[in-house]
C-alpha cells in the first residue's frame, strides 16, 4: 500500500485556512415527540479528522443525517465552504464535496462490488448525451477511466479480487469496506463516516484506521460518527461528545476522556 | 450466501462486441423471413401483436425492472397513444407520421407528469397512484363521447400511409407482411435504443436508484429526475405501441385499455424476467403466442397468464432468464454457478 | 330537494358500509403485512357466489348464507396467506408479493369466468324489493336495511376487538413492529394469518351482501377493489377509524356525484380525490407517519 498506488480521488492536499472548513449553529431536528437533536453547534477545520462520539440514541446519525441531507433541519444553519446547506437536497449536496457512508450498510445489493463503485461515479461522467445512445469515442474513453478509476479505490480498500462478486454476498466486513470504497468514489472534500466500526473484528478495524490515516495524509477532511471511545482515541484529532441530542464537551479527545460529565453520559447510559 | 431473495436479478452474462452484433443480426434474420414462414393472416396477426407486446413489455421493464417503480397504470399510457393518433389523424387532418410522433410524445409526458405527481410516494401509494391514474384514464376514455364516441367506439381506421419511393413499388400496409416488418422493425429498434442506454451510465445509475434510493442520492443522483425520465421513456414506448395497435387493428374501443390490460403487460414482464430488457421480450413472446398455439382452450388463455404469473413469482422471480441460467449452470455442472448465476 | 338529499344520504351510506367492510379488510392486511392483497377483490366476488348458491341451489336461507359466505371468504384468506405470503415473507421484497396476489387475482376471475360464464347472474335476495317508507319521502329496501346493521354490527365488533381484547391489541402490537412483538412472545405468524382470515371473511361478507345490488359475474369484485384502495389510501393505510370515515365519505360522495351530476362520472370524482390525496397528504386523514430509519 504504497504513496504511489493512491487513486486521485485522494491526492489532494489543500493549505488550511482559518474559517472553519464546515460549521453549523443551532441545529435542532425533532421527530414527533423526540428532540433528537437541540441547539447543536459545531466547527470542523480543514484536513482534520473530527469525531461526534456519544451513548447510543445521542443523535449523532441524526446529525450526520441532517448534514448530508437525508433531513432537512427544523432550525439552524449548516455552511460548507462558504456554501449555505440547509434547503440543498442532498444530491446536490455531493456534487459540492460531501460524501457519506451508512450506519446501516446501504450498498446496491443486486449489482457488483465492481458496478457499485462504478454507480458512483455518477457525477464525473463526460460524455456527451447523445452518446448514451450511440456509444461513440467520448463514451469508450469515459467508461475506461471510470474503470480503472473503480478498480483503484477498490485496491485502496483491498477489494481488487472481489470486483465481479455481487456485492450482497461479501462478508460484513469487505461490505463496510465496499460503502468506503463508493463514498470516495465521488472525490469528496468532506467525507462522513456513521459508525464505519460498528461489527468490524480487531484485525478490520486496525485495517479502517489504516485507511483513514492515509486518507488524512492525502488532505481529506473526516468527519466519523463512532461510538466507540478508544478507536475515537486513536484517530480524532478533535472530538465533540453529544447525549441526548445535546452538544456536552468539544476538544480534544483525551480531555474528553477526563471530563467529569462526559463520564457520567457514558456511564449512565 | 444467497443473493437476499433477489435472484431475478443476478448479473447478466455480458456479451462482447461480436456476440452482441450476432444476436442482432439473427434477430433481423428472424424478423426478414417470419412472414415467408406465416404466409396465413392469423398467424401474422400475432406476430404483429407480439411485436407491439413486446414494446408494451420492455417499455414497462425500463420503469419497473430498471428504475424500480411499480407502475401499474401502463395501460393508460398505451390507451393514449392509441386515442391521440388516431384523433390527431381523424379530425384533424395530421399527416400519420406527425401524428405517430405527437402521440409519443403526449404518452411521454403523461408518463412523467405521472412519475413528478408520485415522485415523494414510496411503493405501494405509487402502485395505487398509477392504478387510479390508469382508471382515470379509462373512464375519460369511455365517457368523453364527444371526442372518443365512447364504447361505441372508433372504426375504419387506416393503416398508415404506403411508402413510395421512387423506382421501387410502393410498400402498402394493409399488407400484413409489411405491417409487421415495419412494427417488429420498430419493436427492434426500440429495443437497441434501451439496451444502450441500460448498458451506459444512465443503466447504472437507475440500477442505484431501484436498489437504494438514499445511498444513490449521496453519490449526487438525483432520484427524482431520473424517475420521471424512465416513466417518460417506458410511456412514450407505450405510446407508439398504442399508435401501431389502432392503425393495424382499424378499431379502437376504451376496454381495449382496462387496468386488467396492465396486468397482462406486467404478467409479460415478470414471467420474462424482470429487469433484463431481453425477459420481456421472451415474455411477451410466451404470454402471446403460446395461447395461440392452445386455442381450443380459448378462455383458459387469461387462466394461463395468472397462474403462470403467480408460480413464477412463488417459485422462479426471475422469470425465464433466471431458468435459463440455471439450466446453463447445470448443463456446465459448475455447483457454485448453479444456485442462480453469480460468479464465485 | 330535501328529499333527493336526504335519499342520496342514505344510499350513500349503503354503499359506503359496504366500501367499509371491504377495505377494512385490505387495511387490516396492510397493517400487519405491509402487503396489499389485490386477490382480495376476488374473495368478494367469490362470496358473492357462495351466498348464490347456497340460497338458490340449496334453498337455504339469505341470511345465513351471509354466514357461509363469510366462511368461505375465511377459508380462501387462510389460503391465499399460506400459499402465497408466508412462503413469500422470507425474500423481503416489497413488490413480488403484490404481483403474486396479481396473479392469483388473474387466475381466479377467469377460472370463475370459466366456470359461471360471463352473463350476469340474478341474485335476488327475499328482501331486496321489500320497501320501507321512511320521513321526508324516502325510502330504503330491507336489503339495504340488512347491510346497513350487519356492517355497523361487524364493524363495532371489530373496533372494540382491536381496541379492548388481548388478541386486538397483540395485532396491533405486531403491525407497528413485527419484531419486537415476535420478542414479546406474539407469534407474528399466527396473527398475520388470523389478520388474513378476517380480512377476507369480512370480504366474503360484504360479497354476500353485494351479489343482489350489483351485477353479478366474475368480475363484481374488481368494480368495488379499486374503490376500496382508494378508500384505505384516503383513509390511512392500516388506519381502522380512517377507513371507517374514508369509506362512508366515498359512498356518499358517490351518491351525490351520481345524482347530482353524472353517474359515468363518479368513478373519475373518486378517483381524482384519491390522486390528491396522494399529493397532499399521503398517509392518509389521519395520519400515523412510518419513519423510515435511515
Amino acid at each position: 500500500m504504497t504513496g504511489s498506488d493512491r487513486p486521485a480521488a485522494l491526492t489532494h492536499a489543500r493549505p488550511a485556512t482559518a474559517a472553519p472548513f464546515f460549521c453549523s449553529e443551532g441545529l435542532n431536528k425533532r421527530f414527533g415527540g423526540v428532540q433528537a437533536v437541540r441547539d447543536i453547534a459545531l466547527s470542523v477545520q480543514q484536513g482534520e479528522v473530527f469525531a461526534i462520539i456519544g451513548p447510543n440514541g445521542a443523535g449523532k446519525s441524526t446529525l450526520l443525517n441532517l448534514m448530508s441531507g437525508v433531513y432537512q433541519p427544523d432550525a439552524g444553519r449548516m455552511v460548507f465552504d462558504d456554501v449555505d446547506l440547509v434547503g440543498l437536497p442532498a444530491h446536490k449536496r455531493a456534487r459540492l464535496g460531501l460524501a457519506r457512508t451508512f450506519q446501516k450498510i446501504r450498498l446496491f445489493k443486486r449489482l457488483s462490488v465492481l458496478g457499485n463503485v462504478a454507480a458512483a461515479f455518477h457525477i464525473h461522467h463526460d460524455i456527451p448525451p447523445w452518446q448514451y445512445v450511440v456509444h461513440g469515442a467520448a463514451f469508450a474513453r469515459d467508461q475506461e477511466r471510470c474503470r480503472a478509476e473503480a478498480f483503484n479505490l477498490l485496491g485502496f480498500v483491498g477489494l481488487e479480487a472481489r470486483a465481479p462478486m455481487l456485492a450482497a454476498s461479501l462478508p460484513y466486513g469487505e461490505q463496510r469496506m465496499l460503502e468506503l470504497a463508493r463514498a470516495l468514489a465521488t472525490s469528496p472534500r468532506l467525507l462522513m463516516l456513521d459508525e464505519p466500526a460498528a461489527g468490524l473484528n480487531a484485525a478490520e478495524v486496525d485495517r479502517l484506521l489504516e485507511r483513514i490515516r492515509l486518507l488524512r495524509e492525502g488532505g481529506m477532511t473526516i468527519i466519523v460518527v463512532e461510538h466507540n471511545m478508544d478507536l475515537v482515541m486513536q484517530i480524532a484529532d478533535r472530538v465533540m461528545v453529544m447525549d441526548y441530542g445535546q452538544h456536552l464537551f468539544e476538544g480534544p479527545p483525551g480531555q474528553a476522556q477526563r471530563n467529569a460529565a462526559v463520564i457520567a453520559a457514558y456511564l449512565g447510559a | 450466501m444467497s443473493s437476499d431473495g433477489h435472484p431475478a436479478l443476478a448479473v447478466r452474462p455480458e456479451r462482447g462486441w461480436i456476440g452482441r452484433r450476432g444476436w442482432h443480426v439473427g434477430v433481423l434474420i428472424i424478423i426478414a423471413l417470419a412472414p415467408l414462414v406465416f404466409q396465413d393472416s392469423y398467424w401474422r396477426t400475432n406476430l404483429i401483436v407480439c411485436s407491439i407486446n413486446i414494446m408494451l413489455a420492455i417499455g414497462l421493464d425500463f420503469i419497473l425492472g430498471y428504475a424500480g417503480q411499480l407502475n401499474l397504470g401502463h395501460s393508460a399510457f398505451y390507451g393514449i397513444g392509441a386515442y391521440a393518433s388516431t384523433l390527431l389523424i381523424t379530425k384533424l387532418g395530421v399527416p400519420f407520421w406527425v401524428a405517430f410522433v405527437l402521440a409519443i410524445t403526449l404518452s411521454g409526458i403523461a408518463g412523467m407528469a405521472l412519475s413528478i405527481f408520485a415522485v415523494r410516494l414510496r411503493g405501494h401509494y405509487l402502485a395505487i397512484a398509477s392504478l387510479g391514474f390508469a382508471v382515470i384514464v379509462h373512464q375519460i376514455l369511455l365517457n368523453w363521447i364527444s371526442l372518443t364516441q365512447g364504447p361505441l367506439g372508433i372504426y375504419a381506421i387506416k393503416p398508415p400511409p404506403e411508402i413510395a419511393l421512387p423506382g421501387l413499388p410502393s410498400i402498402s400496409f394493409s399488407n400484413t407482411a409489411n405491417m409487421f416488418y415495419l412494427v417488429a422493425g420498430f419493436a427492434f429498434l426500440f429495443y437497441l435504443l434501451l439496451d444502450q442506454l441500460v448498458r451506459s451510465p444512465i443503466g447504472e445509475t437507475l440500477a442505484a436508484i431501484r436498489e437504494d434510493e438514499v445511498s444513490a442520492s449521496s453519490f449526487g443522483i438525483n432520484c427524482a429526475g431520473w424517475k420521471v425520465f424512465a416513466f417518460g421513456i417506458g410511456s412514450a414506448l407505450a405510446g407508439a405501441a398504442g399508435a401501431f395497435y389502432a392503425s393495424f387493428v382499424g378499431t379502437l374501443v376504451p376496454d381495449a385499455f382496462i387496468i386488467t390490460e396492465s396486468f397482462t403487460i406486467l404478467a409479460m414482464v415478470i414471467v420474462g424476467g424482470m429487469g433484463t430488457l431481453i425477459g420481456p421480450v421472451w415474455g411477451a413472446v410466451l404470454l402471446t403466442l403460446l395461447p395461440e398455439i392452445l386455442r381450443e382452450f380459448g378462455d383458459l388463455r387469461l387462466v394461463l397468464y395468472g397462474a403462470a404469473l403467480t408460480l413464477v413469482v412463488l417459485f422462479m422471480p426471475g422469470g425465464m432468464v433466471q431458468a435459463v441460467q440455471i439450466l446453463r449452470a447445470r448443463v456446465r455442472r459448475s455447483p457454485a454457478a448453479a444456485s442462480g448465476g453469480m460468479r464465485p | 330537494m330535501v328529499t333527493v338529499a336526504l335519499q342520496q344520504t342514505i344510499n350513500g351510506v349503503v354503499f359506503g358500509s359496504l366500501y367499509v367492510l371491504v377495505a377494512l379488510g385490505l387495511t387490516l392486511i396492510y397493517g400487519v403485512l405491509v402487503q396489499i392483497n389485490f386477490a382480495h377483490a376476488d374473495v368478494v366476488t367469490i362470496g358473492a357466489f357462495a351466498a348464490y348458491f347456497f340460497t338458490f341451489a340449496f334453498g337455504g336461507n339469505y341470511l345465513i348464507s351471509i354466514g357461509v359466505a363469510l366462511l368461505v371468504g375465511a377459508a380462501l384468506g387462510w389460503l391465499v396467506n399460506a400459499a402465497i405470503f408466508a412462503p413469500l415473507r422470507e425474500r423481503g421484497s416489497e413488490l413480488l408479493p403484490l404481483i403474486a396476489t396479481i396473479g392469483v387475482s388473474i387466475l381466479l376471475q377467469n377460472a370463475m369466468l370459466l366456470w359461471f360464464g360471463p352473463i350476469p347472474y340474478a341474485f335476488d335476495s327475499p328482501y331486496s324489493n321489500e320497501v320501507i317508507r321512511l320521513w321526508g319521502g324516502t325510502f330504503i329496501t330491507w336489503q339495504n336495511v340488512i347491510i346497513v346493521v350487519v356492517s355497523a354490527l361487524t364493524i363495532v365488533l371489530l373496533y372494540g376487538f382491536m381496541r379492548f381484547t388481548i388478541t386486538g391489541k397483540a395485532l396491533r402490537a405486531v403491525a407497528q413492529d413485527r419484531e419486537t412483538a415476535g420478542l414479546m412472545g406474539i407469534n407474528p405468524d399466527q396473527l398475520i394469518m388470523l389478520t388474513f382470515v378476517l380480512a377476507s371473511a369480512l370480504a366474503g361478507m360484504s360479497g354476500a351482501m353485494l351479489g343482489p345490488i350489483l351485477v353479478l359475474t366474475p368480475f363484481a369484485g374488481t368494480t368495488v377493489i379499486v374503490k376500496a384502495f382508494a378508500i384505505v389510501i384516503i383513509g390511512g393505510f392500516g388506519n381502522v377509524e380512517g377507513t371507517i370515515i374514508a369509506g362512508l365519505a366515498v359512498g356518499l360522495i358517490e351518491s351525490y356525484t351520481t345524482q347530482l351530476i353524472n353517474p359515468g362520472l363518479t368513478d373519475i370524482v373518486v378517483f381524482t380525490l384519491l390522486l390528491l390525496m396522494l399529493a397532499l397528504r399521503p398517509t392518509g386523514l389521519i395520519a400515523e407517519k412510518r419513519e423510515e430509519n435511515v
